[in-house]
């Protein structure tokens, strides 16, 4: 960046890894100020995790009735023990061609050149059609003003807004992090901001750094030597990205958001059989 | 101030050039997020320091980061060898801890009757000389046997410290944990001669087949095993994806994660081991000596009774409880190619605990589970190369304290009840909540009168009952040590520095140094220094006269701030020398009673084995007053804030029953929980599964509900019999009824709030049909 640098932020998750354990999400809940989900914002719906593990029922194909996926509690006829759980963890996609950004009519979500998909809060009037229009439903209104007891208000991370009433808030890729790293790394020290001095600086995104097994992989596309770049190719001229790992997919591609977090797919060897 | 027609035309038309002029500046065209800092910001500077977590016994090396005396956030240090840089929902909750609204503010007396709750502040003086003055009596009557320590299990210089003050006293310390593992410490400590728990390399192992133990979500050190478990799955590197089998009586985390589930009925992983063991010796898989070794030469005829054919007939008194079949898998070739599997794609390790050993026949199953281990040629092995790696002794003497067994707890209470504890004095535990309701831990206390002393930093339910409370400060703001257990494979002594001062307005006071400072105003010989720094710097003084290890320095305050900085002193080639032990002999094994002891209810309608598991946030209830860990949503049913009970799907419609239903689950004693229905569709019909953490009477804001108890606790209601062989609570062993009261409220759950979608067309599904 200051360097005249370019970045494109994005993101790996290999399920087969993650374990459900939901470290990340009181890592991010931390590092980002999300509003305490108290029993009541459960009850009404609208409890807010900007990276959130959903669970899946997974049945054998015998027993799997079209659009079943829509209700993960929904009942099924398989017996008990061949049912088995799946987690995913969802955030924000960060997606080339976000179908939330054009549908804002006060510019407060919009792409910037770093591949992040940003909300700019004070800009935010809240029509929620941002999240009306977003089919990972990774965007969250704020229903209430939040509030923190006095004392916890200590523990507010200084490097990021305390969203108000009426405002969306939602996954920045903890774009406050990367802008330190940005500054002390390309700004201060004059290199590239990397895998490495994202990790080393503790300028990764809070859920990256918490992943006890290392489900969440962060990086930049643009950068050659990202471990990205192990799962997918990127065209140096037009800078589009081509999964080149047997397991990657996108989540909802025909859809053509072209998100920036791509996923690697679960293994079941019950299903070779052995 | 006046102000003429042509003063106003003139001050307005002033003022419209100098808005058409400032209409529209470039930057103003320039769309930007406040959310981005721009470059010419000036951000706060933060300090990263390293220390110990002590939200749970796993006790993750971290790093802090602290703006302006503030901490702001908890991440795993990436150098600690445990959890090289991972941590858990709970470690991170640590920060709410320090800046809770509920966080006593100073010491604290009884102003009422005893649990009443009724409090009124005091002086650290007067508190200290109460407590010292009791203290005295008991010397003066030369009774000073009636004094009892309570901590949660200790390790490193604290452990010293407690250690020494009872002694020197001449009364006693217990360590209590609720969910306890001295069965586990028994059989480590009987099948592989060691002194403390084995680093279980999930990381190098290419077969991990675990029965009841939680190990991803709760079990002994979740985040050292999750990353194992994330190198175990590794694709890269040309390494082979690891295989996971898990055998458990619930469909838990660990389960869920697992290639292939094997459902037991509870207390049978035993035989399950056993019928492994079976068919690794008759096929002539494996350690053919070893095999030898172990049936007295009588290979697999000495198991003959264990044979997968006959474990998985419902007839047999030995039926473990495997469906028919499973995705098209008849249960024996279940089993067949588990056995397969596990001596053929080593490095193999088997690992058992949790519910598995909390039976009448705890020590059988975990006997036979860890006996695999040898029949694979997985024990003893060096670190780096999977399977069971023994640890080293600590370098430096440190005393680690194992948690008490049911026996010794009720032993204790009726100590209490009889009045020959005079002094209790509680610190990191909660008794009053973690012990089956059965032992009326809080009735023999109110009965006894002895003078309580809690070091609690929140009114929980033994603080409750409590005299005096002294509030200790917390982890991130004192010293401390901490020597692993389990290890790494290698010498491992973490260090534990303040890195914030109590907020304002709060004055805690470090619990070890209390008691250096009591043990001085009373004169004991414990023979160590003043404050617990100076402990922990003559720890530090030995590590450094190792010469050797991770920490340089020429000085010793050089060694002393590099030991800081790293949180903590290791030697990657201090390795356990302890030769590979004798084999144990299943052939005396198998004359032991397999089966377990169920607590039954006498049969009914209605009546299942309750199997109660550790909350993956709350863990027993310690973290039950953070509000993020309130809201973490349980992995498997995403439910929080509430306790549940996990019952099958099928099982839940015969019973009339649907979610949100309140249910009534009540044991052979008649004593009785509630609790909210979640039908689960892979549990097995024979079960209930419900969490411990909720329930508490006492703790604050986010753990009750309107001054209320949030939940309830199933430990309450466990039976003190069955014991395990070591006389702990068998705490897997209690059926309960199911009853429907009526009522029915929302479950407050994550799932449904954003509504799930299809995951990609179905050849881009979640789940993978093929390893290419």
């Amino acid at each position: 960046m200051a360097q005249g640098n370019k970045h494109k932020w994005g993101m790996v998750i290999d399920i087969d890894k993650c374990t459900g354990c939901q470290a990340c999400v009181v890592a991010c809940q931390s590092e980002n100020n999300i509003p305490l989900n108290t029993e009541d914002r459960f009850h009404q719906r609208r409890a807010m995790e900007w990276i959130r593990v959903e669970r899946y029922w997974e049945v054998p194909d015998e027993y799997r009735r079209e659009g079943a996926n829509d209700n993960p509690t929904e009942p099924t006829d398989a017996p008990w023990y061949d049912i088995k759980a799946r987690f995913i963890p969802i955030l924000c996609q960060h997606c080339e061609n976000a179908p939330c950004e054009p549908v804002c009519p006060v510019f407060a979500t919009y792409h910037n050149d770093e591949g992040l998909n940003v909300q700019v809060y004070n800009r935010c009037v809240g029509t929620r059609y941002c999240a009306n229009n977003c089919p990972y439903q990774v965007r969250y209104f704020n229903f209430w003003e939040p509030v923190w007891p006095e004392r916890l208000r200590n523990q507010l991370n200084p490097d990021v807004t305390v969203r108000s009433r009426g405002i969306m808030e939602k996954c920045s890729f903890c774009v406050q992090r990367i802008r330190r790293g940005e500054l002390k790394v390309e700004g201060q020290e004059g290199g590239r901001l990397s895998d490495k001095g994202l990790a080393e600086g503790n300028f990764m995104p809070a859920c990256v750094q918490a992943c006890p097994t290392n489900t969440l992989i962060f990086g930049d596309y643009d950068d050659p030597n990202s471990r990205l770049r192990e799962y997918v190719e990127v065209d140096e001229t037009t800078g589009e990205k081509h999964l080149k790992d047997p397991r990657a997919y996108q989540l909802l591609k025909n859809l053509g958001t072209e998100p920036n977090v791509i996923y690697l797919k679960k293994i079941d060897p019950q299903f070779e059989g052995d | 101030m006046r102000l003429s027609r042509r003063d106003f035309l003139k001050w307005s038309s002033l003022s419209a050039i100098g808005a058409v002029s400032c209409i529209f500046p470039d930057r103003e065209m320039q769309i930007a997020s406040s959310v981005e800092m721009p470059e010419d910001l000036v951000t706060g500077r933060d300090n990263w320091y390293a220390t110990l977590c002590g939200q749970c016994p796993e006790r993750e090396g971290i790093i802090v980061r602290v703006m302006e005396g503030r901490a702001k956030k908890i991440q795993g240090n990436p150098l600690y060898p445990t959890n090289l840089g991972g941590q858990s929902a709970r470690c991170e909750a640590g920060l709410q801890a320090i800046y809770h609204p509920d966080r006593l503010s100073g010491p604290m007396l009884r102003s009422g009757p005893r649990g009443s709750g009724f409090f009124e502040p005091t002086t650290w003086q007067d508190a200290l000389t109460r407590v010292t003055n009791e203290l005295r009596q008991l010397q003066a009557g030369g009774n000073t046997e009636a004094m009892l320590v309570v901590t949660d299990p200790l390790r490193g210089q604290l452990g010293n410290v407690v250690g020494r003050f009872a002694t020197a006293f001449g009364g006693r310390h217990m360590a209590f944990e609720a969910m306890e593992q001295p069965t586990l410490n028994r059989v480590v400590k009987d099948v592989f001669g060691q002194d403390t728990l084995p680093d279980l390399d999930i990381d190098n192992s290419g077969y991990v087949l675990s029965f009841g133990a939680d190990l991803l979500s709760t079990w002994v050190s979740p985040v050292r095993y999750s990353r194992g478990y994330g190198r175990f799955r590794s694709h890269s590197n040309g390494t082979q994806r690891g295989h996971f089998v898990h055998a458990d009586p619930r469909y838990s985390m660990t389960a869920a994660n697992a290639d292939q589930w094997i459902p037991v009925i509870p207390g049978r992983e035993g035989i399950l081991a056993l019928s492994i063991a079976h068919e690794i010796i008759s096929q002539g898989l494996g350690d053919r000596a070893a095999a030898q070794a172990m049936t007295s030469g009588a290979g697999a005829a000495a198991l003959e009774a264990f044979s997968p054919d006959n474990v998985v007939r419902s007839d047999n008194p030995l039926y473990v409880g495997i469906p028919e079949s499973m995705r098209g898998v008849a249960a024996a070739d279940i089993i067949r190619n588990v056995a397969h599997g596990f001596a053929e794609r080593g490095p193999a390790l088997a690992i058992g605990g949790g519910e598995a050993g909390a039976q009448s026949n705890g020590m059988f199953n975990l006997t036979a589970i860890y006996a695999l281990n040898f029949l694979v040629g997985s024990v003893g092995r060096r670190p780096g190369s999977g399977g069971v790696v023994f640890n080293p002794a600590p370098p430096v003497a440190s005393a680690a304290v194992d948690a008490g067994s049911l026996t010794d707890w009720m032993t204790a209470a009726e100590d209490l009840r009889s009045g020959s504890v005079r002094v209790l004095m509680v610190r990191g535990a909660n008794p009053v909540h973690g012990l089956p309701g059965s032992v009326r831990f809080a009735s023999a206390i109110k009965t006894g009168r002895p003078f309580v002393v809690s070091f609690s930093n929140f009114l929980d339910d033994t603080a409750m009952m409590a005299d005096v409370v002294l509030p200790d400060r917390l982890p991130l703001e004192d010293w401390g040590d901490d020597v692993p257990n389990p290890g790494p494979g290698y010498q491992v002594v973490g260090f534990q520095q303040p890195v914030v001062n109590p907020p304002p307005g709060l004055d805690p006071r470090s619990f070890p140094d209390l008691l250096l400072t009591m043990s001085q105003e009373l004169g004991l010989d414990d023979g160590l220094p003043n404050t617990f720094r100076d402990v922990l710097r003559e720890e530090a003084q030995a590590l450094q006269a190792l010469g050797r290890g991770s920490v340089e320095g020429a000085t010793f305050e050089g060694f002393w701030n590099g030991l800081l900085q790293q949180g903590g002193w290791w030697d990657e080639g201090a390795v356990s020398s302890a030769a590979p032990p004798v084999p144990p002999s299943l052939a005396e094994l198998v004359s032991q009673t397999p089966t377990p002891v169920v607590r039954s209810i006498g049969g009914g309608a209605n009546v299942f084995q309750m199997v109660p598991f550790l909350s993956n946030s709350l863990l027993d209830g310690r973290g039950a007053h953070l509000p993020w860990l309130q809201a973490t949503p349980d992995p498997m049913t995403s439910v929080t804030w509430q306790t549940w009970v996990e019952i099958n799907t099928g099982k839940v419609k015969e019973m009339g029953l649907e979610e949100g239903d309140v249910v009534r689950l009540v044991n052979n004693e008649g004593r009785s929980i509630e609790a909210v229905v979640y039908p689960h569709p892979a549990m097995p019909p024979w079960v209930v599964g419900v969490p411990v953490g909720q329930g508490h009477a006492s703790s604050g804001e986010y753990a009750m509900r309107d001054g209320e108890k949030r939940g309830d606790n199933p430990i309450s209601i466990l039976a003190s019999e069955p014991k395990t062989e070591t006389g702990s609570l068998a705490w897997g062993a209690t059926e309960v009824r199911v009853e429907a009261t009526g009522r029915s409220i929302r479950v407050s759950k994550f799932e449904g709030i954003v509504p799930a979608f299809p995951i990609g067309v179905r050849d881009e599904d979640i789940v993978q049909v093929s390893r290419e």
